[in-house]
């Protein structure tokens, strides 16, 4: 016997979309706070239940500045956070500036790559999560599609922090973001995947940097003066904050 | 509950074939043995010619008690009213029907937790406790519910269930079965097999009241596992542990308590390992239980085969009674950490899985602290008053400053770097001589590389005045 399926139930699914539309999401998204990149988002956020993966060289572009807003915004849902093989120590006061529930804020820092692997899958199959952030410079193909299988079946926002080099291979990723410095401090991002049309501009996201309200004046001098050594550093600076404890 | 097996498997984990020996005749003999021809009551000589590769053990009463009593605690979680027999273990279910919901599903959740721990099983529901277990043991898997059904399935039992004086005489005058002796004149049949003998199925039958002394658990969950042989993988590690960790959760949940630590001892020929398991919070879960241990046995390493092991739980406490949500709400996540971690922690080890603590002090170093995932008396995420508040911090701090070269009086790294803000100075630690941080005395700038990256770095006041690297503002 043969079923009848109509198209509008295939279009229905969440995994079937429209080529030049963007899918529709099937758990409610996570605002990432940047206007620019909601609007070419999937449903208007960062999704949950799909890997997001990251592509940066290094550290210091603001890759992290980009998702914190986002985490947050979970401090709301009172879920946790986990941050797997973070490339540097964990600076708590400033998470917490961010906007980070310390509380609710776990750091796994295992010794090998595979103990991160395999860290991320329980964390993603225990639906315990509000939100991951992985760090992995060398994962293949095979084990991206574990950790997006993973990702499947939670509801957390998982993020998968790789180097640029990446970009060229393949991913089970449902979101790929590449990230670049543009001018004057923004961050440039460029989506290499997402699950609707290509889209190929270019998105100017201006993330918090660390520059305080009357530093700005003296900010991106293209050919900056040469601060000529330590003095006229001090002498050029009016915010000096000296703070000793007697 | 009726353990036919019972003096086979209290052995496990056992090779195959293998077989319990008593006065120098088989008495049982596993599934392999018995298929080689390994009968019950052949001598020991037989069995190793029929089946050369036989394990032949001594029965030893006391280990079957030891497991038996295990098997108790374990069916606490099940029910608070057990006694046992040698070779039986008689719950009262009846006050625990609602519960569960109906005898089927708890006759099911007990004969599985039997059979999962490693022991062959048949079981029965009667109104009587000698009733049940007689039908268990005959292996009549009846479910009687009443008076009626439990006279119409006893009364079909051969008469080898009464002891055997009494079942010989009864052979004697052509009874078979428990009906056709109940059909006798019961003032002749006093006289002849004995007054005891009909009590005995007067309380079978539900005639007269049959009470049994209650099996009265431990005030303190100390239990002991003798293994047959010295053991050295994990699996059968995990197997003979399983049975200690099932039975703490029955007993946990006999109580209505929860264990926060507990510690396996494992003791081998010489000396003693021991594994301490630490939980997030008070639970009685036995997969918890399981999980952490095989995370913890599959990493351990062991110099010489273990021969015994030894559960103690040593944080015990009462477990606070839990309301299940009307709706599943979002956060019931939150519960699904802890066990999260526990599991991490078992398998990475305490030092990689951790929590950070904003601490009060004006030292980048000094100002997070890490601590324990399951540490609550940390304050954790407390902000730290007056230090750095308001103030840029990076992210990331680097483990150690990275020293900067200095390019025409500007630091570099990869090319000059533009000092976009600063200097904070940062001057504190005095009392500290050189014990941790110790004293400090910087001037920090946030710095833009000329590959867009926004770092933190600073010069140190003291002489030599080099440029170091401290933090990155991702």
């Amino acid at each position: 016997m043969k079923t009848a399926l109509s198209l509008a139930d295939i279009l229905a699914r969440p995994d079937v979309w429209c080529a030049d539309r963007l899918a529709p999401s099937p758990l409610p998204t996570l605002a990432s706070g940047f206007a620019p990149l909601d609007g070419e988002l999937p449903g208007g956020g960062w999704p949950r239940a799909t890997l997001a993966e990251i592509l940066v060289d290094g550290s210091g572009l603001g890759e992290c500045s980009l998702v914190l807003p986002a985490l947050g915004r979970l401090r709301s849902e009172g879920r946790w956070s986990l941050l797997i093989a973070p490339p540097h120590r964990v600076n708590g006061p400033a998470w917490a500036a961010h906007g980070v529930d310390l509380t609710r804020l776990a750091v796994v820092a295992p010794a090998r790559p595979r103990d991160a692997l395999w860290a991320a899958e329980q964390a993603l199959a225990s639906g315990a999560l509000g939100s991951l952030l992985l760090w992995a410079p060398c994962v293949d193909a095979a084990q991206v599609r574990r950790l997006q299988v993973a990702a499947a079946g939670s509801n957390t926002v998982a993020f998968l922090f790789r180097p640029a080099r990446a970009q060229s291979e393949s991913s089970a990723a449902g979101l790929r973001l590449l990230l670049s410095a543009a001018a004057r401090g923004s961050l440039a991002v460029n989506l290499l995947k997402r699950r609707g049309p290509p889209c190929t501009r270019t998105l100017i996201l201006e993330p918090q940097r660390p520059l305080y309200e009357n530093d700005k004046s003296h900010e991106f001098h293209d050919s900056g003066p040469a601060v000529a050594g330590f003095a006229s550093a001090v002498s050029g600076a009016r915010s000096q904050r000296t703070l000793a404890f007697a | 509950m009726h353990l036919p097996y019972l003096a086979l498997e209290a052995n496990a984990p056992l090779p195959s074939p293998s077989a319990v020996v008593e006065h120098g005749r088989i008495l049982l003999a596993d599934q392999a043995a018995s298929e080689a021809g390994v009968t019950q009551g052949i001598g020991v000589a037989a069995a190793r010619m029929l089946a050369p590769t036989i394990a032949l053990l001594m029965r030893e009463p006391a280990r079957e008690a030891a497991a038996l009593q295990r098997l108790a605690c374990w069916a606490g979680g099940l029910t608070p009213k057990i006694s046992l027999t040698a070779d039986t273990l008689l719950l009262e279910i009846g006050s625990c029907l609602r519960l569960f919901g109906g005898v089927r599903n708890i006759v099911r959740a007990a004969a599985k937790g039997v059979r999962e721990q490693g022991f062959s099983l048949t079981c029965a529901v009667a109104p009587t406790p000698l009733g049940a277990q007689w039908l268990a043991q005959t292996a009549k898997s009846a479910c009687c519910l009443d008076a009626e059904s439990l006279h119409r399935h006893l009364a079909s039992l051969p008469i080898s269930v009464l002891p055997d004086k009494t079942a010989q005489a009864l052979a004697r005058f052509g009874a078979r079965t428990l009906g056709g002796v109940r059909r006798l004149p019961s003032a002749a049949l006093a006289r002849r097999i004995g007054a005891p003998a009909l009590q005995l199925m007067a309380r079978a039958f539900g005639e007269i009241a049959d009470p049994r002394p209650a099996f009265v658990f431990p005030e303190q969950f100390a239990l002991v596992l003798q293994l047959p042989a010295a053991v050295d993988n994990a699996g059968a590690l995990l197997f003979a542990a399983r049975r200690l960790t099932a039975a703490l959760a029955g007993w946990l949940k006999a109580r209505q308590a929860g264990v926060r630590a507990m510690a396996l001892h494992l003791r081998q020929r010489q000396g003693e390992t021991l594994l301490s398991l630490e939980f997030a919070e008070l639970t009685a879960d036995e997969e918890r239980f399981e999980r952490v241990l095989r995370e913890r046995l599959n990493t351990l390493k062991l110099n010489s085969p273990v021969e015994s092991l030894a559960l103690v739980a040593t944080t015990v406490a009462a477990l606070a009674g839990r309301s299940q949500t009307l709706f599943d709400d979002a956060s019931s996540g939150n519960e699904a950490i802890a066990p999260l971690l526990e599991r991490l922690c078992a398998r990475l080890g305490e030092e990689q899985v951790y929590r950070v603590v904003a601490h009060a002090d004006h030292r980048p170093e000094c100002a997070t602290r890490r601590t324990g995932p399951f540490d609550k008396s940390a304050k954790v995420g407390q902000p730290a008053p007056g230090t750095g508040q308001g103030l840029a911090r990076p992210l990331w701090l680097l483990d150690a400053p990275e020293s900067l070269r200095e390019v025409d009086g500007r630091p570099f790294r990869g090319g000059p770097l533009q000092l976009l803000a600063g200097p904070e100075r940062i001057e504190s630690g005095w009392w500290d001589g050189g014990e941790q941080q110790g004293d400090l005395r910087r001037d920090y700038f946030i710095a833009l590389a000329s590959d867009a990256r926004w770092l933190w770095i600073y010069r140190e006041c003291r002489s030599p005045a080099h440029w170091y690297l401290h933090g990155v503002f991702a």
